[in-house]
């Protein structure tokens, strides 16, 4: 039987990489429709 | 509440929905056998995919309906979708070759569904740029529209390319005619992403619209200032 490939740091860095993108863009935005 | 307001309260409870599918994601989801942990970058990817293609059809519709009716909401919204759009391509582009070094043995290649997914990334570049470089606004909006309007045009490509072409990205297991292969706790977790992907873009073009308007309110009182 095969064994489960160990390749779990792709997988965190796909996560990492996703919430990053997403919160600068929230962040980006917050700050844009911040100003007066 | 302002509608700035609303939309950063739907971007607050996307981002805790995402928090959400991350616990479920990493921690309780089961672990695919033939591909490890890395197939978990599904969960991301695919919502993050489907939302680009779907931002980017609201985009050519409201580009139709703006050339029939001249309404300027129908381009503000379109202009908040690009941007939003944009984004999670971005997400696409760069998960996408995270998963597949792992699983295909490289970061990238030229086949049908990754380079029409990036093309697509570079009209939505494009939309943006060309939003950037027009100052008449009706002109501007006609441009973007007919932009829009071209990228819609590529998405049922980008989709049925799995199917038209053979390439080494796999072919939908969840969109398809027959029922999803996938077991129920895996389809689950991908449900819950895909809403809390849903509420992401509500929430991310809520504010956006919001910043347009506030800048279209902007301009009109600094030309009014101009005649007095």
């Amino acid at each position: 039987m095969s064994e489960v490939p160990q390749n779990a740091g792709y997988m965190m860095a796909a996560y990492i990489v996703t919430a990053v993108i997403l919160l600068a863009y929230a962040v980006s935005l917050y700050r844009r429709t911040s100003k007066p | 509440m302002s509608l700035v307001q609303k939309g950063r309260w739907i971007t607050l409870v996307a981002l805790v929905c995402l928090g959400a599918v991350y616990v479920r994601a990493l921690a309780f989801t089961p672990v695919e056998r033939l591909q490890g942990p890395a197939q978990k970058i599904f969960y991301l990817h695919v919502p993050a995919a489907l939302w680009t293609e779907a931002a980017m059809v609201l985009v050519g519709l409201a580009g139709i309906f703006y050339l029939f009716l001249k309404d300027p909401r129908l381009d503000r919204f379109a202009e908040a979708s690009a941007e939003v759009g944009t984004v999670f391509a971005t997400i696409v582009l760069t998960t996408g070759p995270i998963w597949g070094k792992p699983i295909w043995g490289t970061w990238w290649t030229w086949d049908a569904r990754l380079t029409s997914t990036l093309f697509l990334f570079f009209l939505y570049v494009g939309y943006l740029l060309v939003r950037g470089a027009v100052r008449d606004p009706g002109l501007r909006a006609r441009y973007a529209a007919v932009l829009g309007i071209c990228g819609m045009c590529l998405v049922p490509f980008i989709h049925l390319s799995v199917f038209l072409f053979r390439t080494l990205h796999p072919q939908p297991i969840i969109l398809k005619p027959s029922a999803p292969s996938l077991p129920n706790s895996m389809l689950a977790t991908w449900l819950l992403s895909l809403a809390a992907f849903t509420l992401l873009y509500v929430g991310f073009v809520t504010q956006r619209y919001a910043l347009s308007l506030a800048r279209a309110a902007q301009q009109g009182r600094s030309s009014e200032a101009g005649h007095v």
